[in-house]
C-alpha cells in the first residue's frame, strides 16, 4: 500500500511530464525523427549488405553522381554514399551516446560533490571544474586522442573526459539551489546523514535537469566526434559521418564539386544534432520551472 | 471632485483558457488629502486594485468598470496621456524595494529619471541635482547616498529611496503596496512615521495596501477590508480594529492581539476549544539548555561577527519560551546551534542534563528528541514527496519500531489533519499554507520529541490561519507536555501562547522572564523600543 | 519613542547588505592568483599529456613509419626523453620560462618561432569574426526577445538552432563548393598580388571572407540564443514595472533598463566561453588552410609532431585563460551587481 502511493505518484508525475513535453511541437518532432534514425541505424545489418562497405570490392565506379543504382552517388572508392551514411550513423550515435554517458556521470558526481560537501573538498573541485570549463575542450580532446592509440574507444574517452564541466556546473548550481531549501534543513534536523540527503532529496531533484542536459550533450558529442574524425584522429577502419567528410576533403571531392559526397553525412549530423537540441530544450522547459514561459 | 474614484471595478485574469476573477464590483472613493487603507490576505485582490489605478496590470488582465483619476477615466486614456499621468499625478511605492530598483543604476539617477521625464521643459543638471538632494533630505537619507547602488543600502533605506522617488514629481496621490512588509518592526515604525508625516505635510492622498490591519490603523483614517475580490467591510480605522463586524475582519484583527489585553492571553484565535491548563509542578525538569553559548562567524573581509555572544537559556518540560528579536539579532543562529545544525564556537548545549554529542550515533539519537518547525512550510517540504513520505522521513531515518503507516497516521491526527487517510497521498502544492505547516509539525511529532523548536512558525501564513497554528502549538503543550522554543519577531505571538520570553539583541539575551514581566513591565531599553514600535492601538496599555 | 527608535534602528542593516564596493584589490589579487595557478596547471597538463600517456612519445610519433632502433635512440636523445621524468619536467619548465617550447620534429625549427609566425593570422581571423558575431548576435537576440513569439523571433531562433547544430568544418566545405571559384579556396595571400598597400589589403580581405563567414555563422547563432534568453529572464524583473509606472515609453524601458542589464552578463558569458571560439578556429583554419595556429595544429596532427602539438596546446589554453581573466575583471568594473557578491 505504501509502495502503491509512491508508485502511483511517480506514474502520475511521468504522465504529467510527457503531456507537457508532447505539447511542445519542436521537441515532439525531434523525438520522432530521432526514433526513426536510431531504428534505421540498429537495423542496418538486417536491411543492407555489409559487403558493400568493402573498399576492395566496391560495387560502383568512384565519385559518380546520384543514379538509379546509387541514389546518393558513390565515394572515392566507388562505394554507395547512402550505404556509408546509414552505417556511419551507427558509429556516430554510438560515440555520441557513450561519450555522453561518461561525461554526464563524471559531471553529475563532480557537481553534487562540489556543492554538497563544503570546505576544501568543494573548493578544490570547484577550481578543477572551472579550469576544465575554461580550457578549449576540443583542443584538449585533440591532444588526448593524438597521444592515445587510435580507435573508437579513444574518441569516446577524449570527448567524455573533456566535456563534463558544463554538466558539473549545472548540477552544482542545481544542488546548491536544492540544498538551500529549508526542507534540507528539516531533513538534517530529523537526523538524516549525507547519504540520506543526497539520495532522497538532492539526486531526485537534480536528475530531471541532468536528463534534459544529457540530450544536449549527445548533440555536442556527435559534433565533436565528427570534428575529431575529420581531423584524422578517428579509427580509419570504421565508417562514421566525420570520417566520410574527412575522406571527402582529402580525396579532392570538394574541389571536384562532388556535393553528393559531402551533403549526406553533413546533413545527417545537422538533423540528428538539431533533433537532440530540440528535445533537450523542450525537456528543459518542462523540468526546470525557472525556464517556464521563457523559451519558445 | 474626488481625487480617485473606482466605480464597479472588476478585474479578471486569463489563466490558460479560463477567466479567473480577481476583483469584483469594488467601489472606492478618495478625496484630496485623504488616507485609505486596503486590507486583505494574499489573493484577496488588494494589489490588483492598486495596480489597476495606473493600468500596470499584466496583459492577461481584463478590467471592467471605471477608474476616475481627477475625474478622468484611466481606462480610456491614450498612451501618451497615460504616460504623462503616471508618476506626475499618482505614483507607487512598491512592495519589496529589493527588486523594484534597477540594480545597475545609482539611486540618484533613478530618483532623477521621472523628474527629467515629466518636466515641461528639459531641466538643467543643477536643478535636477538640487531636487534629488531635497528629496533625499525629506526621507532622512544622507545626500551622499545618491551615488550608491541599491545593493549597498539596507532594506529600510531602499524603502526610503522608493518613497523619495514616489514624491519626485509632486503627485497628489501615492499608492503604497505593502510598503513595510519585509522590514523589521522598528524600521517599519520609522518608515510608517515618515510616510504619515509626508502625507500630512504635503496634503497628499494615500492608498496603502497591507495584510496587517494594525499597520493600516496606524497610518490611515479609513480602512476597506477585501476578501475574495470584494470589499466586505469599510469604515474608520479605529472602528475596524476595535469592533469588526465581518467574520473575516475579525480574523484579521485577532491576528494582531493587543499586548496586555487579558482576553487574548493564552487565547489565540482558533476555532477549536483549548484544553484546560494541566496541573504542573513548579520547577519542572529542564529539557534543553544553552550554557554560555557562543557562535562566531567571519565575513568575507575577515571581520569577526559574534552571532551568538554568550547565551544562557533553559527550556523546561511543558513550557513554551518565545525568543524575540529583530533580524540579525542572532536568534536563528541560536536555534540552529541548539539543534546541532551549527557548531558552537564555545559553550555547550545540554539535553536533559547531558551534553549533546557533536557527531555520530549520539547526535542522531539527540535529533529524535528536539524537532524543528520552519517559517515557510511551502519550502520546508520537498515538493516531490507526498505527505506520507514527508511524515515518514523521520521514523525511517531513526528506524522506529512499529507499523510505519500507523505512526504516520497518528502523527497526522495529532497535528489535527483529520481524517489522516485523506492527506496521505497529497503533494505539498495541493495543500493550503496552514495544512502544510501541520504536515511539518506532524513530521516532527512522528518522532515523539521532547522539544519543538519553531522558527517564525506563522510569519508566512495568512492571518486567519495564524491563530489555528498557534492554537495547535498550545494544545500540544497542554495535552502532550511538549516543550516549545518559538522564535519570532512578533510580540503578539508571545502574548498569545508563550509562558516565558527571552529578548535577544546583538547576540545577547538582554531580558528573560515571564511574559507578563517582560512585556508589561520591560526593564531593558531595547525591549521598551520594541514595544514602542508596535503600531498604535496594539502597544501596551 | 523616536529617540529609542533611532538608537536601535540605526544598526538594523543586514550585515550582508552593508558590504560595500571595497575589496577590489583583494578581488584582483585573487583572480590574478587563480589565473597564474591555471596557467601553471596548463603547463603541467601539457607536459603530462604528451609525455606520460602512454609511455614513449617517440614511439607515438613514429607509429606506422619505418624507423630502425638506432634512429629511435637518436630521436629520444634529441627530445630529451631518455632522461628521468622529473629532470625532463624541469628542463621543460625552464624552457617555457625562457620562451623555448622545444623543437618541432617535422619542421626542424623551434616551436616558439612557428607559433609566433602563426599567432597573428589567427588573432586577425578570430577577432574579425567575434566582433561581427557579437554585434549581429546581440542585435538579433534583443529584437527576438523583445518581440517574443513573433515571426521574427521564430525565424531567427530556428535559424540559430540549426546553425548551432552544424559542424563548422562542414559549413566551410559547403561554402567552398557553393561559391566555387568566387573566393580563393585557401591561404591568406595570393603569390601573384601586385605589391602595394591597397592590392595587398584587398587580397587578404578576399581570402578572409569564407573562413570569417564560416566562423561567424556558428558564433552569432550561439550569441543570439544567449542574449535572447538573458533578456527574456530580465523582462520579468520588477524594476521594469517601476520604470513603466514612472511613465517611460516602452522603447525607453527597453533601452535604458532591460537591455543594459541583460547585456553585461551576456557579454561576459561570451568571453568566458572563448574556448569555444578557439576550438572552432582549429577546424575552420584546417578547411581553408588559413596560416594560423589551427592550421598549424592540423599540420602537426598529420605527422604527428608532438613537440609542436604540445606548444600549440599550451599557447591556446593559456590565451583562453588570459581572455577569461580580462573578462572577469571587466565584468566587475562594469557591473555593480557583481561587486555586491
Amino acid at each position: 500500500m505504501t509502495a502503491g502511493i509512491v508508485w502511483q505518484r511517480r506514474r502520475a508525475a511521468a504522465v504529467g511530464v510527457w503531456r507537457e513535453f508532447a505539447a511542445k511541437k519542436g521537441g515532439l518532432a525531434g523525438l520522432g525523427v530521432l526514433a526513426v534514425i536510431v531504428v534505421l541505424a540498429l537495423l542496418a545489418p538486417l536491411i543492407t549488405d555489409q559487403a558493400g562497405l568493402d573498399v576492395v570490392h566496391a560495387p560502383g565506379k568512384p565519385l559518380r553522381p546520384p543514379s538509379g543504382e546509387f541514389p546518393l552517388g558513390t565515394d572515392i572508392d566507388g562505394r554507395s554514399v547512402l550505404l556509408l551514411t546509414l552505417w556511419g550513423a551507427r558509429i556516430s550515435l554510438l560515440v555520441g551516446f557513450s561519450a555522453t554517458v561518461l561525461s554526464v556521470c563524471i559531471g553529475t558526481i563532480a557537481g553534487i560533490a562540489a556543492a554538497h560537501f563544503g570546505g576544501w573538498v568543494s573548493g578544490v573541485l570547484l577550481r578543477f571544474t572551472d579550469f576544465f570549463l575554461v580550457l578549449p575542450s576540443l583542443v584538449l580532446a585533440i591532444a588526448l586522442s593524438s597521444v592515445l592509440p587510435q580507435g573508437v574507444a579513444t574518441i569516446i574517452l577524449a570527448i567524455g573526459v573533456t566535456s563534463w564541466p558544463t554538466t558539473a556546473r549545472l548540477v552544482r548550481a542545481q544542488t546548491l539551489t536544492i540544498e538551500s531549501c529549508p526542507y534540507i534543513e528539516r531533513s538534517k534536523a530529523l537526523g538524516g546523514g549525507h547519504l540520506h540527503i543526497v539520495g532522497k532529496h538532492v539526486l531526485p531533484g537534480v536528475l530531471p535537469l541532468v536528463l534534459a542536459n544529457t540530450t544536449l550533450v549527445v548533440g555536442n558529442s556527435i559534433i565533436a566526434e565528427s570534428t575529431l574524425s575529420f581531423l584524422g584522429l578517428g579509427d580509419p577502419a570504421v565508417v562514421s559521418w566525420g570520417s566520410m567528410l574527412q575522406r571527402a576533403l582529402t580525396s579532392g571531392a570538394v574541389t571536384g564539386g562532388a556535393w553528393w559526397y559531402l551533403l549526406p553525412p553533413g546533413l545527417a549530423i545537422v538533423v540528428v544534432v538539431l533533433c537532440f537540441t530540440l528535445v533537450g530544450r523542450a525537456l528543459e522547459t518542462v523540468v526546470n520551472p525557472r525556464l517556464k514561459g521563457e523559451r519558445g | 471632485m474626488s481625487l480617485l474614484e473606482l466605480k464597479d471595478l472588476g478585474v479578471t485574469y486569463r489563466v490558460g483558457d479560463e477567466e479567473v476573477p480577481a476583483v469584483r464590483g469594488v467601489d472606492l472613493r478618495l478625496e484630496p488629502g485623504e488616507t485609505l487603507g486596503i486590507a486583505g490576505e494574499s489573493g484577496s485582490g488588494k494589489s490588483t486594485v492598486a495596480m489597476s489605478v495606473l493600468r500596470l496590470l499584466p496583459k492577461s488582465a481584463r478590467v471592467s468598470g471605471e477608474i476616475l483619476l481627477d475625474g478622468e477615466d484611466v481606462m480610456t486614456m491614450r498612451w501618451g496621456r497615460l504616460r504623462a499621468v503616471r508618476w506626475a499625478e499618482a505614483s507607487v511605492v512598491f512592495q519589496g524595494a529589493m527588486h523594484v530598483l534597477n540594480p545597475v543604476h545609482r539611486i540618484g539617477a533613478q530618483i532623477a529619471e521621472p523628474i527629467r521625464l515629466h518636466a515641461a521643459e528639459p531641466p538643467g543638471e543643477t536643478e535636477v541635482k538640487a531636487r534629488v538632494t531635497e528629496l533625499l533630505e525629506q526621507v532622512d537619507l544622507p545626500v551622499s547616498r545618491a551615488g550608491a547602488y541599491p545593493h549597498e543600502l539596507s532594506g529600510g533605506q531602499k524603502q526610503r529611496v522608493m518613497i523619495a522617488m514616489a514624491l519626485a514629481c509632486r503627485p497628489r496621490l501615492i499608492i503604497a503596496d505593502e510598503p513595510t512588509t519585509a522590514l523589521d518592526v522598528i524600521v517599519q515604525a520609522q518608515v510608517l512615521d515618515l510616510m504619515s508625516r509626508l502625507v500630512a505635510e504635503r496634503h497628499l492622498g494615500l492608498i496603502m495596501i497591507s495584510h496587517d490591519l494594525s499597520v493600516l490603523a496606524a497610518t490611515c483614517a479609513r480602512i476597506a477590508v477585501m476578501y475574495q475580490g470584494e470589499v466586505v467591510e469599510r469604515g474608520p480605522g479605529g472602528e475596524i480594529m476595535g469592533s469588526p463586524r465581518h467574520s473575516h475582519t475579525r480574523a484579521l484583527a485577532a491576528a494582531f492581539p493587543t499586548v496586555g489585553d487579558p482576553a487574548s492571553r493564552f487565547a489565540p484565535a482558533t476555532s477549536e476549544p483549548l484544553p484546560p491548563e494541566p496541573e504542573r509542578a513548579s520547577g519542572a525538569e529542564v529539557l534543553l539548555a544553552a550554557e554560555d553559548l557562543r557562535v562566531t562567524f567571519r565575513d568575507r573581509k575577515g571581520v569577526r561577527i559574534d552571532a551568538v555572544a554568550g547565551v544562557n537559556l533553559e527550556v523546561r518540560r511543558g513550557e513554551i519560551v518565545a525568543l524575540v528579536g529583530q533580524s540579525g539579532s542572532g536568534k536563528t543562529t541560536l536555534a540552529r546551534t541548539l539543534l546541532a545544525l551549527q557548531k558552537p564556537t564555545s559553550g555547550s548545549v545540554r539535553y536533559a542534563g547531558a551534553p549533546v554529542p557533536t557527531s555520530g550515533a549520539g547526535l542522531t539519537a539527540y535529533r529524535r528528541q528536539v524537532q524543528l518547525v520552519l517559517q515557510d512550510p511551502a519550502s520546508a517540504l520537498n515538493p516531490r514527496h507526498t505527505v506520507y513520505e514527508a511524515v515518514a522521513e523521520g521514523p525511517r531515518i531513526h528506524r522506529l519500531p512499529g507499523d510505519e503507516r500507523e505512526i504516520v497516521k497518528a502523527a497526522l491526527e495529532a497535528a489535527e489533519l483529520r481524517p489522516a487517510e485523506r492527506f496521505l497521498s497529497r503533494l505539498p502544492h495541493e495543500l493550503s499554507g496552514g495544512q502544510r505547516q501541520r504536515v511539518v509539525i506532524a513530521g516532527a511529532l512522528a518522532l515523539r520529541p521532547g522539544v519543538l523548536v519553531a522558527d517564525e512558525p506563522v510569519a508566512s501564513l495568512d492571518a486567519s490561519v495564524r491563530g489555528e497554528i498557534l492554537g495547535l502549538l498550545l494544545r500540544l503543550r497542554r495535552e502532550l507536555g511538549l516543550a516549545g522554543l518559538v522564535i519570532t519577531h512578533d510580540l503578539g505571538l508571545a502574548w498569545n501562547i508563550a509562558d516565558r520570553v527571552a529578548v535577544m539583541y546583538r547576540g545577547r539575551l538582554v531580558e528573560v522572564g515571564t511574559v507578563e514581566e517582560v512585556l508589561l513591565d520591560p526593564e531593558h531599553e531595547y525591549t521598551k523600543s520594541l514595544l514602542a514600535a508596535l503600531p498604535a492601538g496594539v502597544g501596551a496599555k | 519613542m523616536s529617540e529609542a527608535l533611532a538608537e536601535f534602528g540605526a544598526d538594523l542593516t543586514d550585515p550582508d547588505e552593508r558590504r560595500g564596493g571595497t575589496g577590489t584589490a583583494r578581488f584582483l589579487l585573487g583572480k590574478l592568483g587563480g589565473a597564474v595557478g591555471s596557467l601553471f596547471f596548463v603547463v603541467v597538463l601539457g607536459f603530462l599529456l604528451f609525455r606520460m600517456i602512454p609511455g614513449d612519445p617517440v614511439a607515438t610519433m613514429t607509429r606506422e613509419k619505418p624507423f630502425d632502433p638506432g634512429q629511435m635512440a637518436q630521436l629520444r636523445e634529441r627530445f630529451g626523453v631518455d632522461k628521468p621524468l622529473f629532470r625532463q619536467f624541469l628542463d621543460y619548465l625552464g624552457g617555457i620560462v625562457r620562451g623555448d617550447l622545444g623543437s618541432s620534429y617535422a619542421y626542424n625549427r623551434p616551436v616558439a618561432d612557428l607559433i609566433a609566425e602563426r599567432f597573428w593570422p589567427t588573432v586577425f581571423l578570430v577577432g574579425t569574426a567575434t566582433v561581427l558575431a557579437i554585434v549581429l548576435g546581440l542585435w538579433l537576440g534583443v529584437r527576438a526577445a523583445w518581440r517574443r513569439d513573433s515571426a521574427f523571433d521564430r525565424m531567427h531562433t530556428g535559424i540559430s538552432l540549426t546553425l548551432w547544430s552544424v559542424p563548422q568544418f562542414w559549413l566551410g566545405l559547403l561554402l567552398l563548393i557553393a561559391t566555387q571559384g568566387l573566393f580563393p579556396s585557401g591561404g591568406m595571400r595570393s603569390p601573384d598580388t601586385p605589391p602595394g598597400f591597397f592590392p595587398e589589403v584587398l587580397d587578404v580581405a578576399h581570402h578572409l571572407v569564407l573562413p570569417c563567414v564560416t566562423l561567424l555563422a556558428v558564433l552569432y547563432a550561439q550569441y543570439m540564443l544567449v542574449m535572447r534568453s538573458s533578456l527574456l529572464g530580465e523582462m520579468n524583473a520588477e524594476y521594469l514595472t517601476t520604470a513603466r509606472a514612472k511613465g517611460l515609453r516602452d522603447d525607453l524601458v527597453r533601452r535604458r533598463h532591460a537591455v543594459p542589464n541583460a547585456l553585461l552578463p551576456t557579454v561576459t558569458l561570451i568571453f568566458l566561453q572563448f574556448g569555444l571560439v578557439v576550438s572552432g578556429t582549429v577546424t575552420v583554419e584546417a578547411v581553408f588552410s588559413w596560416p594560423g595556429l589551427g592550421y598549424l595544429t592540423y599540420q602537426a596532427l598529420r605527422v604527428p609532431d608532438l613537440p609542436l602539438l604540445q606548444g600549440v596546446f599550451v599557447v591556446l589554453a593559456g590565451s583562453v585563460i588570459v581572455m577569461n581573466l580580462i573578462a572577469e575583471v571587466l565584468y566587475r568594473v562594469l557591473d555593480p551587481r557583481v561587486r555586491a557578491r
